[in-house]
């Protein structure tokens, strides 16, 4: 037995260490993932919510929803929402990167000040744009027609179905651009400048350097990039609920209004775990497929 | 020895300071929970706030503590309390929904204290039926209210029309009434995706014979088109789907609309912010050969199921509900009080010019509801009003849609 504590002595400390940690999630996110994944498979709803009389469906409430139109309507929503927020936010961010890795003076400073955007509660941020983006007396409407851009009637920005996405959008990439510029010069403050000095003598132009030297050396830190941007992207909600509740008529629901609404408007909890597990899943998918990248990464 | 008197003494003065202490404790801490808007002196949060300090000063046994909780909040923290118990002694809820919370076990069963009471038969019918389930009551009715036309009289004499009574007569007065230059619409109503915007839609196809059982019906079709004809003829803005009763209103102050649809809870503010606004009030125009409708509106307060003491919480629920204060009360804020002594006892809605209006408007007013299932009653009507004022889909399509919701959740 003495010889057994001796043995794993350190791992025992170790555990101890960890402890405090585990037990913290457990709590506050293991038990309430297990409780959401159970309620998905039961029938709660508003009639039997009291008294606990919910009984065992199955995957009943998976197979309605994986029906529902507007269900299909939201997940598409939610990964053409992700994807263009992370094109655009990922291109400026890594162009604002490289710009504010030159030697200039305040590089530092506006760099510092550009991460304001990022700083700010999405709420707040989100109730600044829906008053920007008003169809009448909205500063965006006012600039574009300042600038010649948009003749006759003004664009309705969260009242037309078709515009109200592209609205959530751009908000979203005012709050990500920092973000990912952030993470990205990071990484290119570590690549040594002597590098660049030896391309330079060698006669490497500006864009070679940047895809032939930069890129190759930030593969660790664009991969992460992506990655926690997918996954902050894909899980979008206060943005969205501040701006149009997912309307107009469902034109920006993602996954996370879509769940919301089952749970506190229409009040189908099961419904809403459902859709909550299948949010989940997909975010798990990427989480895995990031943790062995970035396993690979560092064995080599 | 003196040590030991010096100990002595301030044991003393330590077991007074806890025995004072004590009895000060004694006294009953009740919260209540509420989203009237409390954002200037006339407005019903002010009001109602002022009640209670005069409830808590009246009596030494017990103290409401209140708390402003927006509508949103707190009707999710209805949900989550029912869970976890975290829930105010006494909260209030919009009367559709009341239903819903009742189903969910967040109020408690008063019949019997109401009962001793004896005043129950003092209140109306239709906002009482609002709180009772299975024959039990769970609340009381607080205010009620309703729609009306708000109109304004200048632009409607420079125009050279009377007030609308009919919908054609609505349609051809919100056409000359309409500003391009001067950016005014002549007719707005709340089409908000929410319950506001299922509330302005309800006296429309009541008025043209609709049902709720029957959404896809003619009289609904009917509704439903001829208001959409209104934004087709730009006579009202598309930009109602974001509007709420609110923004509504704050254009018909701002001179946005000319004529708008909305509540009594809203004329104070028109008063205070357009003072020199010659407008007035009539009832909401029906179909050619229809009827006069409207809608009942209101709230409703009930003990929660985490209240321990369900009396003190009783004695102040008879006192806010008692004929003096909710008459005070539904005179200053402007609402309709649910007890029919209370209304009598006011000559405000009979002399008014404005609120006399809202009076006779008041019997044609249908509740909704109650059925706990409510809002997704109420979510698949104002999405129909959604899909046919976006232009997605036509009238019949979407209401034959909304149809098919409501009766799949009215035949359980």
């Amino acid at each position: 037995m003495a010889k057994f504590f001796k043995r794993y002595r350190d791992r025992i400390t170790g555990m101890f260490f960890v402890l405090p940690a585990v037990a913290y999630m457990l709590v506050m996110m293991v038990y309430p993932l297990l409780y959401n994944f159970l309620l998905s498979f039961r029938d709660l709803t508003v009639m039997n919510f009291k008294g606990n009389t919910s009984v065992f469906v199955g995957l009943s409430n998976y197979s309605t929803i994986l029906q529902d139109p507007a269900f299909h309507q939201a997940f598409w929503q939610t990964l053409w929402f992700t994807a263009a927020c992370i094109v655009v936010q990922f291109s400026l961010g890594i162009i604002l990167a490289a710009f504010f890795n030159g030697k200039f003076a305040l590089a530092g400073s506006v760099r510092g000040l550009l991460l304001v955007a990022w700083m700010m509660p999405v709420s707040v941020t989100g109730l600044l744009f829906k008053y920007m983006f008003l169809t009448e007396g909205g500063v965006i409407n006012d600039l574009l027609k300042m600038v010649g851009l948009m003749g006759g009637a003004p664009l309705g920005w969260l009242i037309n179905p078709s515009l109200a996405m592209w609205a959530v959008i751009i908000t979203n990439c005012w709050i990500g651009i920092p973000f990912n510029m952030l993470l990205l010069s990071t990484g290119m403050s570590n690549i040594s400048h002597d590098i660049y000095e030896s391309a330079a003598i060698d006669g490497c132009t500006v864009l070679q350097r940047f895809f032939r030297i930069t890129v190759p050396l930030l593969k660790t830190s664009i991969l992460s990039v992506l990655m926690l941007g997918f996954i902050y992207t894909f899980k979008v909600f206060d943005l969205v609920f501040m701006m149009t509740k997912g309307g107009p008529l469902n034109a920006t629901e993602v996954l996370s209004t879509y769940s919301y609404r089952q749970s506190f408007t229409l009040f189908n909890f099961s419904m809403g775990a459902a859709s909550a597990v299948i949010l989940f899943l997909c975010l798990m998918l990427v989480g895995v497929f990031y943790l062995r990248l970035i396993r690979k990464d560092e064995v080599m | 020895m003196k040590k030991l008197l010096a100990l002595l003494l301030s044991l003393c003065m330590m077991v007074s300071i806890v025995a004072v202490s004590a009895v000060a404790d004694e006294k009953i801490e009740l919260t209540l929970w509420h989203y009237f808007g409390v954002d200037y002196d006339y407005s019903d949060g002010s009001i109602f706030q002022k009640d209670i300090d005069n409830f808590n000063a009246s009596q030494d046994r017990i103290n409401i503590s209140y708390e402003f909780v927006s509508r949103e909040d707190l009707m999710r923290q209805y949900q989550m309390g029912a869970i976890s118990g975290e829930l105010p002694d006494i909260g209030m809820v919009d009367n559709p929904d009341m239903a819903s919370y009742i189903q969910m076990g967040v109020f408690t069963d008063i019949t019997d204290q109401l009962n001793a009471w004896g005043q129950l038969d003092q209140f109306f019918t239709g906002p009482l039926n609002s709180c009772t389930q299975d024959g039990r009551i769970y609340g009381l009715p607080h205010n009620s209210n309703c729609l009306a036309l708000f109109y304004d009289k200048d632009a409607l004499d420079a125009a050279g029309l009377s007030v609308p009574t009919t919908w054609t007569e609505l349609r051809a007065a919100a056409k000359a009434l309409t500003d391009p230059a001067t950016g005014r619409y002549g007719f707005a109503i709340s089409a908000v995706k929410n319950e506001e915007g299922t509330f302005q839609f309800i006296p429309w196809f009541l008025s043209s014979g609709g049902k709720l059982e029957e959404l896809n019906g003619q009289g609904c079709v009917d509704a439903l088109s001829f208001l959409n004809s209104l934004i087709e003829d730009g006579s009202m803005p598309r930009d109602i789907i974001n509007w709420t009763q609110g923004d509504c209103n704050n254009q018909f102050i701002s001179g946005g609309v000319a004529m708008q649809v909305n509540g009594p809870w809203n004329v104070s503010s028109v008063n205070e912010m357009a003072p020199d606004k010659n407008w007035g009030v009539a009832l909401i125009p029906r179909a050619d050969d229809g009827v006069n409708a409207s809608v009942l509106g209101g709230e409703n307060f009930g003990i929660t199921t985490a209240c321990e003491n369900v009396d003190a919480a009783m004695e102040f629920l008879t006192y806010l509900m008692s004929k003096e204060v909710s008459a005070d009360f539904c005179e200053v804020a402007g609402k309709f009080s649910p007890r029919k002594d209370a209304s009598e006892s006011k000559e405000i809605w009979v002399v008014d010019p404005i609120f006399s209006v809202f009076a006779e408007n008041m019997n044609y007013a249908m509740p909704r509801g109650p059925h706990p299932r409510w809002p997704e009653i109420s979510t698949a009507i104002s999405t129909a009003e959604h899909e046919v004022f976006t232009g997605s889909k036509d009238v019949q399509t979407a209401l034959d849609e909304a149809a098919a919701t409501v009766s799949a959740i009215l035949a359980q």
